[in-house]
């Protein structure tokens, strides 16, 4: 699921897909993906059980799982999300201190 | 939902951060320098809180809500490299029933003038029982705290 969720397009999938349902084609479109492409990213995401899809005709339209992405994929992303903004302050705060003599 | 889950994920960030490895490791050895960027919440009461930056020393700290949940964070630094590499784990629990348990790798190396910081997390996050998941997600209201207390555990466990 970790591995699914790793890729910054994949996110961007799935954050549109937290919006509601849609096809390859506009899951695609936001980031000018190519659709083959578009449709190996959203292979992943269903083998990881994050999203899951049904064909109507010749359209196929997937939706969030919302049940894997309520429990470990938003907690860990929340986490990972933290520690991002902590080590913003992190950073901020090694400026603000002058290293000791010596130090290089 | 009644069955126990853990599920288990790992995931890295890479800094650069300004300054020494010697440095960066003052933020990370020194409670004063780390209370700095690693504060918590304003409006919760801190019920208890240790330090002990040190292979086989113990950091612990505890908070009560304004809702009047406790919120703990245990960790236990297992290695400890002066100026290099700090390795440990820890665990966080809200109203008593515990939200993950983790290993922390973080690794410091010379870059230039500043330092190249290597976070590695690795998780097992506990969907909990019944019980516990009634209380802390069982509602949307519930689940937005609980981002919310995931993210400040992030906060307070660095």
């Amino acid at each position: 699921m970790f591995f699914a969720l790793a890729d910054p397009q994949r996110r961007g999938m799935v954050e549109r897909l937290s919006t509601g349902p849609a096809t390859v084609k506009q899951l695609a479109a936001p980031s000018g993906m190519r659709l083959p492409s578009a449709v190996k990213h959203l292979k992943v995401l269903e083998e990881g059980g994050l999203v899951a899809s049904h064909k109507a005709g010749r359209t196929r339209t997937f939706s969030l799982n919302s049940e894997a992405m309520r429990t470990i994929g938003e907690w860990a992303r929340s986490r990972e999300t933290a520690w991002n903004s902590t080590f913003d302050r992190l950073a901020a705060a090694m400026l603000e201190l002058e290293q000791e003599d010596g130090e290089q | 939902m009644t069955t126990d889950r853990v599920e288990h994920t790992s995931f890295v960030i890479e800094r650069e951060l300004p300054g020494s490895p010697k440095h960066a490791f003052r933020f990370w050895s020194d409670p004063t320098l780390k209370a700095r960027w690693s504060g918590c919440h304003a409006d919760w009461t801190v019920l208890e809180e240790a330090f002990d930056f040190q292979a086989g020393g113990k950091e612990t700290k505890r908070w009560r809500t304004p809702e009047g949940q406790e919120l703990t964070f245990h960790a236990f630094y297992l290695d400890v490299v002066q100026d290099e590499r700090i390795i440990y784990a820890y665990e966080m629990s809200f109203g008593g029933a515990r939200l993950s348990a983790s290993l922390v790798t973080i690794v410091l190396t010379p870059h230039g003038g500043s330092t190249h910081m290597k976070f590695t997390e690795q998780a097992a996050f506990l969907a909990g029982d019944g019980t516990s998941e009634q209380r802390i997600e069982g509602t949307a209201e519930g689940f937005d705290r609980l981002v919310e207390v995931v993210s400040a555990e992030a906060r307070s466990a660095a």
